[in-house]
């Protein structure tokens, strides 16, 4: 479930246009709106780390950590990794379509799993560079099909024991789609809302994406749309209500 | 009848005991049959389906097909490829509806199918593997029991786990695990045996009896073998070869130890020998004459023979009074020598836990001490319980074994 961004814009327009403030058009709208999702979800991974350290209550609802898995898990996906080699050198690239068949931008890298013959899964160990040369060089530690390991450099994937040649499967996140809100132009050069589902193969491109962020986060969007909207149409009393709705709620998370 | 259904027990009691499975073809044509031993199929090579490729012997199984709803099987010698553990026939030679497929792990008797001819012991191998947690499973189990947010170790590199596990596995097979390593060999006229691949130290060595019972065979200390023999020249100096290193000659101690009469050691002298006067070179305080040896040294007073450890050539060498004598070598491997190695018994499963769990948790900084004295304080204790379980103490043994000791002991 996604937040409509026809919801968005509208009330966005609605709380700007209150005592003749201003107007945003829809191509600043889409940028705003883009920059914004992209700010919060990359907020999201921090947070998690801040609430991963903190003891949780496990009813219903009101764990933080599941509550933000939720949100992430929006753009969990995964895929099959493509061996690629250049020389001597041998290694995975990471795929750009996922096991759904969408084309997604690879956003971040989660857990690498390779699938033995025999149907078995095991995850790899992901290694810097320092610490590779010195596991590699232990009996103990060195890398097997058991217990495989791999590096991740130049968004490529090395993969140790140099036997694994394939069935390499990638758990990742993928970026958020760009906002757009879509639109006609109706017969009084007024703006008409496309709902229908984005078309970038035509030209002009037609229909609308809808902010692809929990539904849960929709008022946290207008907010910081209105933060950025009262930067376009500089008005420092929006600026300041924004910034003071935005604090609240990161107080109120955090605490 | 128990059939595997979600414990631990992943293998029906056919699998199991017989090392086999079937399956009846119920479409119209089969292709791929999956098998679910616990142990993994294998071929010798990809092309070793057929008798007459070398590398047939290799494989752990045979497969069977029978025609007559599973009363006469044949064996398959016809093309299949094996993928992890399913057996793919072509698309153009499927095994027809109502016949029988069976995969036959290859065992001492041979089989219950074909011409029983499914000669090995995978199948044996496999008997009381239930006994065992492979290391693979103890890290997974740790991994998920003893990681993640909220517990002592919210991350850790799984590298780090391994290497604390198979340190451990080392530690315990020095001293908690049962010896299970054993091999019976007969000793040749050089005398010398080489230390087994996967040693690390030996816990008895026994000849056998034509009653097949054991005596031990102890370490001798009146001899010991040099690490090296350099040649020397007039003056007693090591000569040089013509890479500058020197050379190595044969050792003279260890010759005479092998060509020197047990007897005389042991005071074991018979009639001839000791008229021939082989006792005035007896050991201890044997001296004198026949019949009139006193303080024998009960040490080297025994008619089993003796052997050393030649760390030079790595072998182990044995008194001549054994040549051609039938032994069994018991030593302690250190578990990591062949991935079959790797398991832990069940009965030390939670020692081995604790172990990893103390070892990291001591390495790292930061740790309060109080936690990992705790830790190791369990660690220990888990330990000295799992090799208690290990020792397999049962009353009634005990008991049988004491009741002979009221019996008067005899010097």
């Amino acid at each position: 479930m996604a937040i409509n961004v026809d919801t968005v814009y509208k009330t966005v327009l609605l709380i700007l246009n209150k005592e003749q403030r201003g107007y945003m058009t829809p191509q600043e709208f889409n940028s705003i709106g883009t920059q914004v999702q992209l700010e919060i979800f990359e907020k999201y991974f921090e947070d998690l780390n801040q609430d991963l350290r903190i003891p949780q209550t496990d009813i219903d609802y009101s764990d933080r950590v599941e509550n933000l898995d939720e949100k992430i898990a929006i753009f969990k996906t995964f895929g099959e990794a493509v061996p690629a080699t250049s020389g001597s050198l041998r290694y995975f690239n990471l795929p750009s379509q996922d096991a759904y068949g969408n084309f997604v931008l690879f956003y971040r890298l989660g857990s690498v799993v390779y699938t033995d013959v025999y149907g078995r899964q095991v995850e790899l160990d992901r290694l810097q560079r320092n610490e590779y040369y010195n596991i590699q060089t232990s009996a103990l530690t060195a890398s097997t099909k058991a217990f495989p390991t791999y590096l991740y450099e130049n968004q490529k994937i090395f993969v140790s024991p140099s036997t694994i040649i394939d069935s390499i499967g990638v758990n990742y996140i993928r970026k958020p789609l760009n906002v757009i809100w879509g639109f006609n132009v109706g017969g009084r050069g007024q703006y008409i809302y496309d709902a229908n589902v984005y078309n970038g193969a035509v030209s002009p491109p037609t229909g609308s994406i809808d902010f692809e962020l929990h539904v849960s986060e929709q008022t946290k969007v207008i907010t910081r749309v209105l933060l950025y909207a009262g930067v376009v149409i500089n008005d420092p009393q929006i600026i300041q209500i924004a910034a003071q709705q935005v604090q609240a709620e990161q107080i109120n998370s955090k605490s | 009848m128990a059939f595997p259904n979600g414990g631990l027990i992943t293998e029906t009691n056919r699998q199991y005991y017989a090392g086999s499975q079937g399956f009846q073809v119920e479409t119209l044509a089969q292709t791929s049959f999956t098998f679910t031993f616990d142990t993994n199929l294998a071929l010798g090579s990809p092309l070793s389906w057929d008798p007459a490729v070398p590398e047939y012997a290799l494989n752990n199984f045979k497969l069977y097909q029978s025609s007559d709803g599973g009363i006469e099987f044949l064996e398959v010698i016809t093309e299949y490829n094996l993928i992890g553990n399913t057996i793919e026939f072509p698309e153009l030679a499927p095994i027809p509806y109502g016949d029988v497929i069976v995969c036959q792990l290859k065992m001492i008797d041979g089989g219950a199918y074909g011409d029983r001819d499914a000669f090995g012991n995978i199948v044996e191998e496999n008997y009381g593997s239930y006994a065992y947690i492979k290391l693979n499973d103890i890290i997974n189990n740790f991994e998920v029991a003893y990681v993640g947010a909220g517990k002592l170790i919210p991350s850790i590199k799984r590298t780090d786990i391994i290497f604390h596990a198979k340190r451990g596995l080392q530690e315990f097979s020095y001293d908690t695990l049962k010896s299970i390593k054993s091999q019976e060999l007969t000793i040749p006229p050089s005398l010398s045996l080489a230390i087994p691949q996967d040693y690390v130290n030996y816990v008895k060595m026994s000849w056998i009896d034509a009653q097949g019972v054991k005596h031990i065979i102890y370490p001798t200390t009146l001899t010991s073998n040099p690490t090296q023999t350099p040649t020397q020249d007039n003056l007693g100096v090591p000569i040089q070869s013509n890479f500058d290193d020197n050379i190595e000659g044969t050792s003279i101690t260890d010759e005479r130890w092998r060509t020197q009469n047990n007897g005389i050691i042991a005071n074991n002298l018979n009639f001839v020998q000791a008229l021939n006067g082989g006792y005035y070179y007896g050991y201890g305080n044997g001296y004198g004459y026949y019949g009139e040896r006193y303080g024998l040294d009960p040490q080297y007073a025994n008619v089993n023979g003796s052997f050393t450890i030649n760390e030079r050539e790595g072998k182990f060498s044995f008194s001549s009074d054994l040549v051609g004598s039938l032994i069994i070598l018991e030593y302690i491997s250190d578990g990591l020598a062949y991935e079959l190695d790797t398991k832990v018994p069940k009965l030390a499963e939670e020692a081995m836990y604790a172990h990893i769990l103390h070892s990291i948790i001591a390495t790292r900084s930061g740790q309060p001490e109080y936690l990992v004295q705790r830790l190791k304080k369990e660690s220990f204790a888990k330990l000295r319980n799992a090799k208690i379980r290990l020792s397999n103490i049962k009353i009634e043994e005990i008991t049988q074994v004491m009741r002979g000791k009221s019996k008067w002991i005899k010097h």
